[in-house]
């Protein structure tokens, strides 16, 4: 009797062990398991930096003045700061730490992504999925790069700090981290983006706006091959990025439907809406830009808002389309940043406010092309993409009245040199339509401009200059977040 | 008792059998050979010298026995000379007497058991000696400190056992308080003891985080785990405080665990016993509180009149009280055409004057004397084969405020079987069924921006009291309800209390069973299984009358409209007016909480003597435990409770809810696996020297799918030195006892972090469009394959000592603490994905020590006093941690963490006076300069003042018995200090005529110059209040976080009075009862000593609004008869 206790006992701690390894295998929670390709689609839903560069891009850039303490009080360090070119502590949604996060949990989930489909069964069913989390990739690492390294210059790319190409999910507390050079960096992004590219199918995503659609995959070839110079490849994907050059229907109807819309708040509503068909990609993002840019101390004053879109514009001899708004008479405003709020609890006054950005739009690759066009010196190809532009920012656009020449161009900009007279009309109509939303500051990084930050004229029309950013100024390079030390990374030159 | 427990036995294996068999009969025969029997008469009595009936006299080692009749006397007959008999009565300790020759009277008195409790500890696996135990553990007997009248179990430790930490946050039925032992262990994790009932860990309905205990939100009244549990049917409670002594719970034992022994049947006569509580609770009164009366609040009101902020416009504010009545009856006639008020001087002085000697007594109107019961009555006995033990009780509390009350039923049946000599079983079936109403509440919002917690609809009755003006009547002068407004829609607090109710129900059923069966006499195989399930359901009855559903509908006029935030505004036409979505009906809003646990125990246990001087135990075990929780919620809307329960659904209202992304319903489910495999040695040498070891291997899910993490050995070991029985101490009269105990070992706990795998979350994008929505999956932790416990390691010493012939205990015990692996929050560089990781990293010390000492002060026949008092001292200080909390964090009430400073630390705003000219409060801000702004949500902490921590430092009470002939009086103080409390957010940058202002406002800034001798600030002016508004600023919200708005939390309480008339046995013979007593007892009637500045807050009471209520002063009659 007691032989059989001992033994029944000892078996049932026996196979108690045996079964301990399935029994605590239970996850605590109903967390989800990505195990389907759609589930793989799901994830990447989350791949795309959910962090907004649009407030210290533009705060940075030459779009902005200090309207004054008066008009504007005093801005918190999120505008504050890089207006004034210091290396920001503010963490906070728009400063560009939050931005470096944001860009880096949308790595970590393509990286996630990539890991479930190489440990799938049958990776050949993902391969859509495979395409969208390399582009997804090659796009986060494009903005760190562009933003907190020196930027991209063949000749010096090879020696400059770049930022950590990640390709594997972090599986530690504190894991280490090369910065590696510039250059290696784009040859990732160019390795991700060409490998990705072909992978993409449209026809995977429930919202393809908000995905790397074959269009936006290729809006962003052209980007990236337009900072780094390869112009052929630029013309080549803004092509297959609007197939037909059927440029002219996509862009934004500012001259037309917009032109209808008399309720500022539809106005607002409609520019990152995904049925507009000039935005190619959007994400959703935390960010409170939407009431900052036109609030803030730091904006767009009447002074920069007549210089960026004059009357009439010179190169038509027409006036911009652009609705044009200002608040209280000092803050300038183009409706186009706007605000969805989400509140904490169905009748809660607070919640988090988020903006929904346009990454990629039908105008700037056409801006691309021209440009690459500019510099493979087909001018008369770039000339007819301004006209392709104006045609639809031009009130009242007439053909014969407003069009573009070479001659027109040269005249304004004041040069012989005719590929100049177009650089500088192309940023000079990219800077009016991208106003607000940062896209002026690559092409300060691109072209080594120098940017001066003064304040609004006063009565007599001086100026004061309040900080300024000489053509190789390191502070054009944010600084990476002091919290990287931990893994390993040194901090930008000052 | 002991001995069985520990395994050793009276049964044999064959061979000893054959052996003492052989030894039996020569004794048998011996005796036999010696048969001179006779018989003997005897009076039982106890300490009073009352005579005791029902006493079982037995002859030692026969089959000969009695019991005393109601005079306490006996006969035997036919008693062996020279015999052993043994009288035993349950409660009383049981005696042995050896008859000397020709003995034939034996009078005896008996004394109550104290040894019986003192002598063991339950640690729930083991019933160990306490001589031999080497861990901190407390004994306490549930009837010494029982409070009549007090239903929670757990509020009955406070002050009892040192080093054991109970604050009454809430004292809502259901509501647990905050219980320490020996202060927080983990910064981001659980601090609450393990409890554990007959030996089965009582696992929590709901997980109720540190912070979320004070919140008053409803969950907290599933928060007592023990709520369910009726406090006649425990035994005794062990507290167990040190490594040595919660080793066997391993990986959970880190904060200390608390053993509920219940009452089990006992062989012997039938007892019935029945106990009735009766008790009433008082209102609060004004005389309490620091509220002005109606007539100095309309004075203020007349200040705000002439101010420029008491004006029409106030029709356009959602609340009002009587200037918005006064103006809405100006600017609208009655149904015959007649203004009531007309806009001149005199009729609104009139109008006002009826007001400003209302003098509402609101606490008189919301609270009751209810009537609060509880009959508990069990029934227990049995054989030498079988015992049972059944209770059942009731408890119905009327409701200290109009808006609550509660009923319990319970029921605990358990029966053991001793089938053989070898194998027995034990059966428990315990349940319980709550029914409760509670003021409808719903949760909390914290809003850093603002630096308050929103809490929409509140209707809790304590904080309306004390936050609603007096000047507002809640009936006209014909006796019907009178309505203000809240919320744009009518509002009155009767009428809101019953359209807006919380029903909760709770089931709570739990199956043991037990088995034992002897392998050899050394040996012993133990099994215990239980089952356990709950379900829980609140719901939430929100009447198309109530306020609340009103609120939905109040579209008066365009302004109104555009300010009403529970109207509707279509995105995609956002120019046109809010419209109305909820037309018709209420909500119907539903909450159930589930869980199903089992846990099921294997053991062995040997126990052997060898060469008479070295006792060894061996204990090796295996359990394996699981809890399964589910959590579902639903919002219902347009129910209609007056039109057939018919629910009218707006398609506006769910596309309101879906466009702002709110889920209108959820269902969540957590699982919680454990396995575990256990070894604990004891060794005994010489009934002196004792070691105690112990290893425990834990297995866990919760920290996700690696398999790594998922197991960690927990060890201890200890040793006690029984000094009494060594040479030295023999001859020292006054040493009954003295032991040198030490003991060092390392528990755990599970933090919150879960992430041993990557943990994906899916969620629904944050999108303008509902068509551009789509679900997604988000990484919410990155994989930590370094994730573990939380760990400590522990030192503790203790001294026990008994002296002056049992008239003093005393018991001493200092430890240290080094918790590491705590989790943490760390900032990393973000570049795996995740920036701010919960890892762990942190480290934390602490340290403390705790004193019991208690005595017979004096004994005589008559009289006598015992007192006992416990003091326990516990600091803790977090000495790594990364976390970057923001000034919020750290100035709310509860206390926040950071590197340097105890766990839950309060800190401060540093006040810096009056401003000259308005009288705004102004701060030493974030950036370190003078200003009536600071940015709450800043992360630099570095001018915050620390105050203290929220916990406190040093606690205990000091309890008194007197007692004369029937009468027996407890007098009980508890006490506590070294912290600091935050003062009740009484300050807002605009004040409506609805709000009640404490009397400060009395002393308050009102010209140039009363800075120099106020704190208080002004109250604003129109003009400043809008330059207030648009710097973005809130000084006075930040008045409630500054250091003017702290208080010591140090206290001394009156605990409970009670007095009992024990009733004489020959009163009860004339209606056979056993026993009787009556006992009035008064709970928490003086608080004796608390900061003056608290001025009526009571130092333990968050008062959070929603559910929450301050401990209660209650008087009870209790009366206890045994059969």
């Amino acid at each position: 009797m007691k032989r059989i206790f001992l033994y029944a006992s000892c078996c049932l701690l026996f196979t108690a062990g045996v079964g301990c390894k399935k029994y605590l295998e239970k996850e605590p929670d109903n967390r989800a398991q990505v195990n389907t390709p759609e589930k793989v689609s799901q994830l990447l839903g989350t791949a795309y930096p959910q962090a907004n560069y649009q407030a210290f891009a533009e705060t940075m850039s030459d779009n902005v003045a200090d309207i004054g303490y008066d008009i504007g009080g005093s801005a918190g360090n999120v505008i504050h700061d890089p207006f004034f070119f210091i290396d920001t502590k503010e963490n906070e949604q728009d400063s560009p730490e939050f931005y470096w996060y944001g860009c880096y949990s949308a790595i970590a989930a393509a990286n996630q992504a990539l890991q479930t489909i190489t440990k799938a069964s049958n990776p050949a069913d993902y391969s859509a999925q495979k395409g969208e989390a390399l582009v997804a990739r090659a796009y986060a690492h494009f903005m760190l790069v562009n933003f907190f390294s020196k930027f991209y210059d063949a000749s010096t790319a090879a020696s400059s700090p770049g930022i950590p190409y990640v390709t594997e999910p972090e599986n530690v507390f504190i894991k280490q981290y090369d910065r590696k050079t510039v250059q290696y960096v784009y040859e990732m992004i160019e390795k991700d983006l060409l490998e990705g590219i072909p992978l993409i199918q449209d026809k995977v995503y429930t919202v393809p706006k908000y995905h790397f659609n074959k269009a936006a995959a290729y809006a962003f070839a052209a980007r990236f091959y337009l900072f780094k110079k390869e112009y052929d490849k630029v013309i080549q994907y803004a092509n297959l990025a609007i197939p037909g050059n059927n440029f002219a229907a996509n862009l934004r109807g500012w001259n037309t439907d917009y032109k209808n819309i008399t309720d500022v708040t539809e106005l607002f509503k409609i520019y990152a809406k995904a049925t507009e068909n000039a935005n190619l990609l959007l994400v959703e993002t935390s960010s409170l830009w939407s009431r900052y840019y036109y609030t803030s101390r730091y904006g767009l004053d009447d002074d920069k808002q007549s210089s960026i879109f004059p009357r009439p514009d010179p190169l038509t001899g027409g006036n911009f389309a652009y609705a044009l708004y200002s608040l209280g008479g000092d803050h300038k405003l183009v409706p186009k940043i706007n605000e969805y709020f989400v509140k904490v609890s169905v009748n809660a006054e607070i919640g988090l406010p988020y903006v929904m950005v346009p990454l990629f739009t039908v105008e700037e690759v056409l801006f691309n092309r021209a440009e690459a066009y500019a510099y493979t010196n087909n001018y008369a190809a770039s000339i007819t993409d301004l006209n392709t532009f104006a045609s639809k920012r031009i009130n009242n656009y007439s053909p014969s009245a407003h069009n573009i020449t070479e001659a027109r161009i040269n005249s304004v900009f004041g040069t012989s040199n005719t590929r100049d007279g177009l650089i500088a009309a192309i940023l000079y109509y990219k800077r009016a339509e991208f106003v607000h939303e940062g896209m002026r500051w690559f092409d300060l990084l691109r072209y080594k401009m120098p940017v001066k930050h003064s304040t609004s004229p006063d009565a007599s029309g001086n100026v004061t200059v309040l900080a300024e950013l000489t053509a190789d100024d390191p502070r054009k390079v944010l600084q990476i977040p002091p919290s990287t030390e931990l893994a390993g990374l040194p901090q930008n030159p000052r | 008792m002991i001995k069985k427990a520990l395994g050793r036995s009276n049964v044999q294996t064959k061979k000893i059998t054959c052996f003492f068999c052989s030894i039996f009969f020569l004794l048998f025969f011996i005796s036999s050979a010696n048969a001179q029997t006779g018989a003997i008469r005897g009076k039982i009595t106890d300490s009073l010298e009352a005579p005791l009936p029902g006493v079982s006299v037995t002859v030692k080692g026969t089959k000969i026995g009695t019991s005393t009749n109601a005079s306490g006397e006996f006969t035997l007959n036919n008693v062996p000379a020279r015999s052993t008999i043994v009288v035993s009565y349950v409660g009383l300790a049981t005696q042995e007497l050896t008859l000397s020759a020709g003995q034939t009277t034996l009078n005896l008195t008996m004394h109550p058991d104290v040894t019986d409790m003192q002598d063991v500890v339950v640690t729930g696996f083991q019933r160990i000696d306490k001589k031999k135990f080497t861990g901190a553990a407390v004994t306490l007997k549930a009837s010494d400190v029982k409070i009549d009248g007090v239903i929670d179990v757990s509020r009955m430790l406070e002050g009892r056992a040192a080093g054991v930490s109970v604050q009454n946050v809430s004292s809502t039925f259901g509501a647990a308080p905050k219980v320490r032992i020996r202060g927080a262990t983990s910064i981001n994790g659980e601090n609450k003891p393990l409890w554990v009932v007959d030996g089965v860990v009582l696992e929590d309905i709901v997980n109720i985080s540190n912070d979320q205990l004070s919140s008053g939100d409803p969950t907290t009244l599933l928060g007592s785990s023990v709520a369910g549990i009726n406090a006649n049917d425990i035994e005794t409670f062990d507290i167990l405080k040190d490594a040595a002594a919660t080793a066997l719970y391993g990986a959970r034992a880190m904060n200390g665990v608390v053993v509920i022994t219940t009452k089990k049947g006992r062989s012997g006569k039938l007892n019935i016993a029945y106990t009735g509580n009766f008790s009433t609770q008082l209102k609060p009164y004004y005389g309490e509180y620091n509220i002005m009366n109606s007539a100095q609040q309309m004075s203020v009101l007349g200040e705000l009149e002439r101010k420029g902020i008491l004006n029409s416009d106030i029709l356009s504010n959602p609340n009002y009280g009587v200037y918005g009545k006064m103006f809405d009856l100006i600017s609208k006639p009655d149904a015959n055409g007649n203004f009531i008020v007309i806009n001149e001087t005199e009729s609104k002085a009139a109008f006002l004057k009826k007001y400003a000697l209302a003098n509402t007594d609101w606490f008189d109107i919301l609270f009751q004397n209810s009537l609060v019961q509880e009959h508990s009555l069990s029934i227990s006995g049995g054989s030498e084969k079988s015992q049972s033990f059944f209770s059942t009780s009731f408890y119905n509390d009327g409701g200290w405020t109009i808006a609550d009350n509660v009923k319990r039923f319970t029921l605990n049946f358990r029966n053991n079987y001793n089938f053989s000599d070898r194998l027995t079983a034990g059966f428990l079936t315990v349940g319980s069924v709550r029914q409760q109403k509670a003021p409808g509440a719903l949760s909390r919002v914290s809003n850093p921006v603002s630096g308050q917690f929103d809490r929409d609809f509140d209707i809790n009755p304590f904080s309306y009291a004390l936050n609603t003006s007096r000047t507002v009547t809640p009936y006209d002068e014909n006796g019907e309800l009178e309505y203000f407004r809240r919320n744009f829609a009518p509002f009155n607090i009767i009428d809101e209390l019953r359209n807006n109710r919380l029903s909760i129900d709770v089931l709570d059923l739990k199956l043991q069973g037990e088995l034992g069966y002897k392998i050899t006499p050394h040996l012993r195989y133990e099994f215990i299984g239980a089952l356990r399930y709950v379900k829980s359901t609140r719901e939430h009855e929100i009447t198309e009358n109530a306020n609340m559903a009103n609120a939905y509908r109040a579209n008066d006029n365009a302004t109104i409209a555009s300010r009403n935030k529970f109207l509707y505004t279509d995105p995609d036409n956002p120019s046109a007016p809010p419209v109305v979505v909820l037309p018709f009906g209420g909500f119907y809003n539903r909450t159930e909480d589930k869980l199903i646990s089992y846990d099921i125990r294997n053991s062995l246990n040997y126990t052997n003597t060898f060469a008479e001087k070295h006792l060894v135990t061996v204990l090796l075990g295996q359990q394996v435990k699981s809890a399964d929780r589910q959590n579902f919620s639903n919002t219902g809307y347009g129910y209609q409770y007056d039109n057939g329960g018919i629910p009218f659904v707006d398609y506006r209202i769910l596309k309101q809810t879906i466009e702002s992304n709110f889920i209108y319903y959820g269902m969540g489910k957590e699982y919680d696996r454990f396995a575990a495999y256990y070894l604990n040695t004891q060794y005994t040498y010489n009934g002196k020297y004792n070691l105690y070891g112990t290893v425990r291997y834990d297995g866990s899910n919760k920290l996700g799918s690696s398999r790594e993490a998922r197991w960690l050995p927990t060890w201890s070991f200890g040793g006690a030195w029984n000094m009494e029985e060594e040479p030295f101490l023999q001859d020292v009269w006054w040493v009954d006892q003295l032991k040198l105990r030490a003991s060092y070992g390392l528990t755990a706990s599970l933090g919150p972090a879960t992430n041993t795998g990557v943990v994906l979350r899916s969620l629904t994008t944050n999108r303008t469009f509902p068509l551009e929505r789509e679900s997604v999956i988000q990484i919410a932790n990155l994989e930590n394959s370094d994730l573990t416990w939380e760990k400590n390691y522990q030192t503790n010493i203790g001294l026990d000592a008994g002296l002056f012939k049992g008239r003093v205990n005393m018991s001493l015990d200092v430890y240290q603490r080094k918790s590491f692996d705590l989790i943490s929050l760390i900032k990393t560089g973000g570049i795996g994905g995740e920036p701010i990781k919960a890892a762990n990293y942190a480290d934390m010390d602490a340290h403390g020590g705790e004193l019991l000492l208690s005595g017979r002060i004096f004994q005589k026949r008559d009289w006598g006093w015992r007192s006992t008092i416990t003091f326990g001292y516990s600091t803790t200080k977090i000495t790594n941690a990364k976390n970057q909390p923001i000034i919020f964090d750290l100035v709310k009430a509860e206390g926040g963490n950071t590197v340097g400073y105890p766990v839950n630390s309060l800190f401060s705003i540093r006040y810096n006076g009056l401003e000259h000219t308005t009288g705004v409060p102004t701060f030493v801000n974030e950036k370190g300069e003078v200003s009536p702004n600071v940015y709450l949500q800043d992360q630099n902490i570095s001018n915050l003042v620390f105050e203290g921590p929220v916990d406190p430092k040093f606690n205990g009470g000091f309890s008194n018995t007197f007692n004369y002939k029937n009468f027996s009086l407890n007098i009980f103080l508890t006490y506590q200090a070294g912290n600091k409390i935050r003062l009740y957010p009484a300050f807002r940058t605009s004040y409506s005529d609805f709000d009640a202002m404490p009397k400060e406002f009395l002393d308050r800034w009102a010209m140039l110059n009363d800075e120099q001798v106020t704190t208080i600030p002004s109250v604003l002016e129109a003009y400043y209040r809008y330059l207030v508004n648009a710097s973005g600023a809130s000084p006075y919200n930040n008045y409630n976080y500054s250091t003017a708005r702290v208080a010591d939390g140090g206290f001394v309480r009156l605990k409970t009075v009670s007095l009992t008339y024990t009733f004489s046995q020959s009163l009860l013979k004339k209606f056979g009862l056993n026993s009787l007593s009556v006992t009035g007892v008064a709970a928490n009637p003086w608080l004796i000593y608390a900061d003056p500045k608290l001025k009526g807050q009571d130092p333990e009471f968050f008062n959070t609004g929603g559910v929450a209520q301050p401990i209660q002063k209650q008087f009870t009659l209790s009366i206890k008869a045994g059969l």
